[in-house]
C-alpha cells in the first residue's frame, strides 16, 4: 500500500471549513487579467432579473435597486421555456458605450495591468484556420453576443466593487462518497472577458469555475490522493491528476496550484499557453462533406490530417499575474455551500446576460448545481464520476477490496476443482447409456432424452472447464496487482490519461515577426487583390482568384517553415481535380480502356484453366 | 544480414519507377514541344535570313526560338530532376512535386479559361503528383518517418 507519510493530512473529525482551509489551491492568473473569484451576494446587488419567454420577450423582474440574495430565490412561476437570467451591466447607450470604452483604457493604464499578447493565436494557426475565424467572427454578427462596451463596463463595475471591499471569496462544498472526502471548490467571477481581454472563444456576463480534491481516510486522518480541475473539452479520468504527480501538479505547502486561463479562468495544472481549438459551425451535410473528404484524404490518401474550419484559440495560463492563497499576498475568504444554500439551489437561472446566442458561447451560465438549461450538473451530484474516480476505491479499501476479490476467485477455483470431474464422471456415465440405447428402436424416445441430456451437461462441463481456466488468468493478474500494491510501488501515474493538456511550445517561425505581421494583414491583403481583379481584370477573375489564394497559401507555408508540406497538399488537391477534368473529358475512352482491360483479365483467366 | 539490409533500404518503390517513366515520356514531350515551333516557322531553313527582332518586338521567328528555348530549358530541367530522383534525393522530390503543382495550376487555367490544354502533360502530372503522394515513396525521400508521421 501507497505511504501516506509523504503527504499533508488533516484530522477526519475536522470540521468541513477547516479541511477546505487545509488545502485550499493556490490560484494563479495571467497578467492582464481583470476579474477575480469574487462574492456572490454583493454582485447580485449590482443586478436586475430577467425573465425571457418562448415568444422572445423580456420582461424585467426585480430592478437592480430593489436587488438581494433573498429576492433572486423567490420563486416565480414560469411557462416552459421561460429562461430567468441576471443582468450585470444594463443596455449601454452609444455615448455610455464610448465612456466605459475609454474608461476601461484610462484604468488599465493606471493599474499597470495590461496583456502582453506574444506570439498571436493568428500567427500559430495556418492561412485556411484563418479564413475560418473570419469567418467565425462574422457568425458572431449573427448570433447573440455580449458586446465590446458591456466588457468594459463590466471591468469598471468590478473594479469599483472590488475597491469598496477587496476579497477574494470561494465556494467551498465537502461531500462524502464511496469512502473518498471530496472537496469543491467554486469560483464565482463578475465577466468571462475571454474574447474582448484575450482574444478568446467568448465573453460571458458571470462565470464558474470548480478544482475538486479526493481526500481517503487512514487512521484517523484524511490525505489527499487526486485534484481534478475543470477546463475546455477535457471530462472523466483526464480531469484529474496524482498528488504525487509533481510533473503534473505543483504544491505550495501541501496546497494544489491553479493556472488560471486569462479571461476564460479554466483551470489548468500546468503553466503555460494552451491551444483550444474551435471547430466552426457547419451545417449537417457540410458536416457529413467534410467527414467524407477527411475519410478519402487520410485513408484512401493516406495523408496527415488536418481539418481548415479548426481555429485555433488561444488559453493563455502563464501563471505571471496575481496569486491568490497559499503563499501569495493575497488570501481567501470561505463561504461553505451545500443543497441547503437558498442561493444555490433555488435559483435555477443565469448568473448573467441571456445573449440568445444559439451555441450558448455568449450566454452566462448557471450555478454551481444547475446546468444553463436547468437541469443538474453532474459535477455537483455526482463528483467522483465528474473525474472518473467512481471505479476506483480510496487506497485503504483498494487493498482490501482486492485481498477479497482474490480470495473469492481462490475458493471458486477449489469448488471448480471438485465440480469438474463430479461433472466429466457424469457426462461418461450418460455417454455409455446412450451408447447401451444404441440399435434399440423401441428405446428412441429414451435416447432422444438421453441426448439432449448429454447435449446440456457437456455444455455446463466446457462452461466450468473456462471458466476455470478464466479464473486462473484472473488471480494470476490479481494477485501480481495485490503484490505490487502491498510492496507499495506506485502506478505510473499518467496510466488513467488518455488526452492530456499539453501547453504549445512556441511555434518556430522562419520570420517570427515578419509572419505575426502577415498573419494580421493576409487576409484583408487577400481582399484588396481580389477588389482589384474584380475592377482591372474582371475577365480574369477566377483564374486570378485561383491564383492568387495559391500565391497566399504558398507564401504563408514559406513563412512559417511548412512549404514542403503545404506544396504537396496543394498539388495532391490540384491532381484530384485534374483527374475530374480528365474524367469528364475522356470518360468514352477511360470506359472503353476498362472494359478492354477487364475482357484481357477474364480471358487470361479462363485460358489458363483451359491450358492446365 | 548487413548487405541484405542495405540492398532493402535502397530498395525503390515501384512509384518512383513509374515517376522516372513518365518524367522520361515528359522528357520527350518536352523535345517535341521545342522542336515544334521551329519547324512550324521554318526557322531553321532561314536560320541566317530571318531576323528574331524587328522595331524592338519579337517577330513570328523569335517566338518560335523562345517558345523552342523554353521547351528545351524545361527539358533539360527534367533530366537534372530525373537524375536526383534516381538518386533519391529529397530537393528532386520537392522540385517535382513543386513543378507539377505549378503545371497543374496553368493546365487547369487553360482547360476552366482560356485555350484547350496539353492533356498528355495533365495525365502525366496527375500520375506524379498521385505517385509523390505515396507514403512510401515519402518515407525513401525523408519527407515521411518511418511510423507514417509527417516530418516536415
Amino acid at each position: 500500500m501507497k505511504t501516506s507519510s509523504d503527504r499533508p493530512s488533516i484530522s477526519s473529525k475536522s470540521t468541513d471549513l477547516d479541511l477546505l482551509r487545509r488545502f485550499e489551491p493556490l490560484v494563479k492568473y495571467t497578467k492582464g487579467e481583470q476579474f477575480f473569484p469574487f462574492d456572490v451576494e454583493r454582485y447580485v446587488t449590482e443586478c436586475s432579473l430577467w425573465a425571457h419567454y418562448p415568444d422572445g420577450r423580456e420582461e424585467l423582474l426585480v430592478r437592480q435597486e430593489e436587488m438581494t440574495i433573498e429576492n433572486l430565490v423567490t420563486q416565480r412561476p414560469a411557462t416552459f421555456g421561460t429562461i430567468h437570467f441576471l443582468r450585470f451591466i444594463e443596455t449601454l447607450s452609444l455615448s455610455e458605450s464610448a465612456q466605459a470604452l475609454a474608461e476601461q483604457s484610462r484604468l488599465r493604464r493606471k493599474l499597470h495591468n495590461q496583456f502582453n499578447v506574444g506570439m498571436g493565436r493568428l500567427a500559430r494557426g495556418g492561412f485556411l484556420p484563418r479564413v475560418a475565424d473570419a469567418l467565425f467572427s462574422l457568425s458572431l454578427l449573427m448570433r447573440g453576443k455580449v458586446s465590446p462596451a458591456t466588457a468594459a463596463a463590466a471591468e469598471l463595475a468590478y473594479e469599483k466593487m472590488h475597491q469598496e471591499n477587496e476579497k477574494y471569496t470561494y465556494y467551498g462544498r465537502v461531500v462524502h462518497q464511496n469512502g473518498w472526502t471530496v472537496l469543491q471548490y467554486w469560483y464565482f467571477f463578475c465577466y468571462n472577458s475571454w474574447r474582448s481581454g484575450f482574444h478568446g472563444v467568448n465573453d460571458h456576463e458571470s462565470d464558474w469555475e470548480m478544482v475538486t480534491l479526493y481526500l481517503y481516510e487512514n487512521e484517523g486522518y484524511l490525505f489527499p490522493e487526486w485534484a481534478a480541475f475543470a477546463s475546455h473539452d477535457f471530462h472523466g479520468d483526464d480531469l484529474r491528476r496524482r498528488w504525487d504527480d509533481r510533473e503534473q501538479l505543483d504544491l505550495v505547502n501541501g496546497h494544489p496550484v491553479v493556472y488560471a486561463g486569462a479571461g476564460s479562468h479554466a483551470s489548468y495544472f500546468r503553466q503555460g499557453e494552451y491551444q483550444a481549438e474551435v471547430f466552426l459551425p457547419q451545417p449537417g451535410w457540410l458536416g457529413g462533406l467534410s467527414r467524407a473528404w477527411n475519410k478519402f484524404w487520410t485513408q484512401t490518401l493516406a495523408q496527415p490530417e488536418s481539418n481548415p474550419f479548426r481555429i485555433p484559440f488561444v488559453d493563455f495560463a502563464r501563471g505571471d499575474g496575481l496569486g491568490i492563497g497559499e503563499g501569495e499576498s493575497k488570501i481567501w475568504s470561505p463561504v461553505l455551500i451545500d443543497e441547503e444554500t437558498p442561493w444555490a439551489s433555488l435559483y435555477h437561472g443565469l448568473w448573467g446576460l441571456f445573449a440568445r446566442d444559439p451555441v450558448s458561447g455568449e450566454n452566462a451560465p448557471a450555478g454551481p448545481i444547475y446546468n444553463r438549461d436547468g437541469s443538474p450538473r453532474s459535477s455537483w451530484y455526482d463528483p467522483l464520476g465528474f473525474a472518473g474516480l467512481d471505479k476506483t476505491p480510496p487506497p485503504p479499501l483498494a487493498l482490501k477490496l482486492l485481498e477479497e476479490n482474490c480470495n473469492e476467485i481462490r475458493s471458486r477455483q477449489d469448488e471448480l476443482i471438485t465440480l469438474i470431474p463430479q461433472k466429466a464422471n457424469e457426462l461418461q456415465v450418460l455417454g455409455m447409456k446412450l451408447k447401451g440405447l444404441e440399435d434399440h428402436p423401441h428405446l428412441a424416445k429414451i435416447y432422444a432424452l438421453l441426448q439432449k441430456r448429454i447435449n446440456t451437461v457437456g455444455e455446463e462441463l466446457r462452461n466450468l472447464r473456462r471458466e476455470r481456466m478464466e479464473n486462473g488468468a484472473l488471480l494470476q493478474g490479481m494477485t501480481q496487482r495485490l503484490e505490487q500494491v502491498r510492496s507499495g510501488v506506485a502506478d505510473n501515474p499518467h496510466a488513467h490519461i488518455q488526452k492530456m493538456a499539453v501547453p504549445v511550445e512556441a511555434v518556430e517561425m522562419r520570420y517570427a515577426r515578419a509572419a505575426e505581421t502577415w498573419a494580421a494583414i493576409s487576409l484583408s491583403l487577400l481582399v484588396f487583390a481580389i477588389a482589384g481583379l474584380v475592377f482591372f481584370a474582371p475577365a480574369y477573375i477566377w483564374a486570378g482568384m485561383a491564383v492568387i489564394l495559391i500565391l497566399f497559401v504558398v507564401a504563408e507555408s514559406i513563412m512559417r517553415g511548412a512549404f514542403i508540406q503545404t506544396i504537396s497538399r496543394v498539388t495532391l488537391i490540384l491532381a484530384l481535380l485534374t483527374s475530374v477534368v480528365l474524367l469528364i473529358e475522356f470518360w468514352k475512352f477511360i470506359l472503353v480502356a476498362l472494359l478492354i482491360i477487364l475482357g484481357i483479365f477474364l480471358m487470361a483467366q479462363r485460358l489458363r484453366e483451359l491450358t492446365h | 544480414m548487413g548487405k541484405k539490409k542495405n540492398k532493402m533500404r535502397e530498395k525503390r518503390p515501384i512509384a518512383v519507377t513509374v515517376i522516372a517513366i513518365v518524367i522520361v515520356v515528359l522528357f520527350f514531350v518536352r523535345i517535341y514541344q521545342s522542336i515544334k515551333p521551329l519547324v512550324e516557322e521554318a526557322v531553321l531553313r532561314n536560320i541566317y535570313t530571318a531576323s528574331i527582332f524587328m522595331d524592338g518586338v519579337l517577330t513570328p521567328h523569335g517566338q518560335a526560338v523562345l517558345k523552342s528555348l523554353l521547351y528545351l530549358i524545361l527539358a533539360i530541367g527534367l533530366i537534372i530532376v530525373l537524375l536526383g530522383f534516381l538518386k533519391m534525393r529529397r530537393w528532386s522530390w520537392v522540385f517535382l512535386m513543386a513543378w507539377v503543382g505549378f503545371s497543374m495550376v496553368v493546365g487547369l487555367e487553360d482547360y476552366f479559361f482560356f485555350s484547350e490544354p496539353n492533356y498528355v502533360i495533365m495525365v502525366s502530372d496527375v500520375i506524379i503528383a498521385f505517385a509523390l503522394s505515396q507514403s512510401d515513396v515519402q518515407r525513401i525521400f525523408g519527407i515521411r518517418s518511418d511510423t507514417g508521421e509527417n516530418i516536415l
